[in-house]
């Protein structure tokens, strides 16, 4: 998938490391096999097999220390209020400027709800 | 033959007569005095012969008749003044129960022996005169009714000129009944009906086959404006005294056909709002895709050369694809208004500024005067109207000249205007100003004003747009105070 593509490009030649998914499944798998935590999730609202912000509930639950940042083609309000009260950091419109996914991807680390300390 | 009758006999003839006559008749001698009342004035009194009989005639007047009657009886006498004598008037009876009546009075003069005498001949007009006021009462009926009609009510004759109007036909049409009064029908009536009428009638009178006479139909009408509109016409056949005449009932169909037309484009709206959503997926993920790798592969050429160029270029007409996109899903879903307390001058202002940056804009002037109460509104949705507004008259005055908004306070509401110095728009083009994807620019969607309207009229507003002859295009929006 070209976005898929362009993403991993951009973020890999500024030095970021990242791990991609191209379904839901092979996501929330990913996830869980990384050895590294994972600080920003760049999330599609719809993918093969999802379609819904279910899968952005069930990211939060699993992975509440990381940022997420849901993208979509198009959003209605509703669904923009939704995810929001959902936990996601931002809702960003398809298409995007590249240039900008850096600094939006630093900003959502930034913002990461730090972990409870013990 | 001849035969002599005797003098008894003629008068036993003239007895009869007077006696079976129909009309009253009473005669009186020089002081006024009853000397005969003949059988029919015993009817039309109510007193019998014997209680009349040496009575001064005035007991059958009622005031001031009463009064009056001995001096002008004196009066003809002495100065030969006469009123009634030699002819005849209607004047009011008094019947013995005190009622009055209508009558009609012809006063002849004799001389019996050296005794002048007057006969009176009294005709009842009771009669005539209720049925006349029945006819009276029925016409302004009649009239009240054809007065008083919702639907126009139009009479033509057998040649099809004009004979009634009703104020109804007046208010439809735009002509006065004067100005129709004897004209041909048919010019009430658009291409090619208004040819065709006069050969429909002929046809009717000589064949008597009837396409619409007895029957309805929907039709159109012609304002006197020249605009046109949809009516129901009913049309009935009378013969008069004057001849035959046909009576066009019309029942003004614009609002129907006004709401019918709502309806199907609500619809239609509502279709186009789905498919736009599907589009919107279907067209903005590819291009999110494009874009981004486009973006990575231009990113490694180097920074100067042609290709870069090129990929810059590629970015750029993906993004206007991108915003045709955009602009189609504004106009086919526009979000339901959000609102908020609105201060539309700092709005129109605020506008201004994100248009400032565009070089297009260097040379337009936008001066914003006067103020109104907040408005309870959505702002960003205002905001794409303004900016809709303002970029059409910077294009219509070729990116140079000034934008006058004027704010202003009216009935419950907030009224902005926008005046700009270009070349107006004609008549011909107004009409299709507001229909989507209509445009007049080599490079537009046709949706700006489109757009501008569905999201004026979501917040029960009204938008209209005018070239004044002096010049130019005037855009007025009106928003209720509490609008959505």
């Amino acid at each position: 998938m070209l976005i898929r593509w362009s993403i991993v490009e951009t973020l890999a030649q500024q030095g970021h490391t990242v791990v991609e998914a191209d379904t839901a499944r092979n996501a929330v798998r990913a996830m869980g096999e990384s050895r590294l935590p994972i600080d920003v999730i760049l999330l599609d609202y719809r993918l093969p097999d999802s379609s819904d912000l279910g899968l952005l509930s069930d990211m939060r639950r699993m992975h509440p220390e990381s940022s997420i940042v849901m993208m979509t083609a198009f959003a209605t309000p509703e669904m923009r209020t939704e995810a929001l009260a959902r936990g996601a950091y931002q809702v960003m419109a398809k298409p995007f400027d590249m240039h900008t996914l850096e600094s939006l991807v630093l900003e959502a680390n930034r913002a990461r709800p730090q972990p409870v300390s013990p | 033959m001849t035969s002599f009758e005797p003098q008894d006999r003629a008068a036993q003839v003239l007895r009869a007569l007077v006696d079976s006559a129909v009309d009253g008749i009473i005669v009186i001698d020089a002081r006024g005095h009853i000397e005969t009342f003949n059988p029919a004035a015993e009817r039309l009194f109510g007193y019998r012969l014997d209680e009349v009989i040496g009575r001064n005639v005035n007991i059958l007047m009622p005031s001031p008749y009463h009064e009056e009657h001995d001096r002008y009886l004196w009066r003809y006498q002495q100065a030969g003044q006469a009123r009634i004598i030699g002819i005849g008037r209607e004047v009011t009876g008094l019947r013995r129960d005190g009622t009055t009546f209508p009558l009609h009075l012809s006063v002849g003069e004799m001389t019996v022996g050296s005794e002048r005498k007057f006969t009176g001949i009294v005709h009842d007009l009771s009669e005539r005169i209720r049925l006349e006021e029945r006819l009276r009462a029925s016409e302004e009926q009649w009239r009240s009714i054809v007065e008083s009609a919702v639907d126009a009510i139009v009479v033509i004759d057998a040649g099809g000129h004009i004979e009634a109007f009703n104020p109804a036909a007046e208010r439809l049409f735009g002509y006065t009944p004067e100005e129709v009064a004897g004209q041909n029908v048919r010019m009430l009536m658009p291409q090619p009906y208004r040819e065709e009428h006069d050969g429909y009638l002929a046809r009717y009178m000589e064949t008597g086959k009837a396409r619409i006479i007895g029957s309805g139909r929907e039709v159109t009408g012609l304002r006197r404006d020249g605009t046109t509109f949809p009516l129901h016409l009913s049309v009935g056949e009378m013969s008069t005294k004057g001849g035959q005449k046909f009576t066009g009932i019309l029942h003004d169909l614009s609002a129907r056909v006004r709401m019918e037309e709502q309806i199907r484009e609500q619809a239609a709206l509502a279709r186009l709002g789905e498919m736009a959503a599907v589009l919107a997926h279907e067209i903005k993920n590819p291009l999110a895709g494009i874009r981004g790798a486009v973006q990575v592969i231009g990113g490694r050429l180097p920074a100067n050369s042609r290709d870069a160029a090129v990929i810059g270029e590629i970015v750029t007409r993906i993004d206007s694809l991108n915003g045709l996109i955009q602009d189609l899903l504004l106009f086919a879903r526009p979000p339901q208004p959000r609102p908020h307390v609105v201060e539309v001058p700092s709005l129109i202002a605020t506008t201004m500024e994100l248009l400032s940056g565009d070089p297009a804009f260097k040379d337009v002037q936008v001066d914003i005067e006067g103020t109104s109460p907040p408005v309870f509104a959505d702002a960003e949705l205002l905001k794409i109207v303004f900016q809709n507004l303002i970029v059409n008259s910077a294009q219509a005055m070729q990116g140079r000249g000034r934008i006058h908004v004027s704010v202003t306070a009216v009935n419950d509401g907030c009224q902005v205007r926008f005046t700009d110095a270009g070349p107006g728009i004609p008549a011909d083009v107004r009409e299709k100003i507001f229909t989507p994807f209509f445009t007049t620019k080599s490079r537009g969607t046709g949706l700006g004003l489109a757009t501008a309207r569905r999201i004026v009229e979501a917040h029960h507003g009204t938008i209209t747009v005018e070239s004044p002859a002096s010049g130019g295009t005037r855009v007025t929006i009106r928003i209720p105070l509490s609008a959505p």
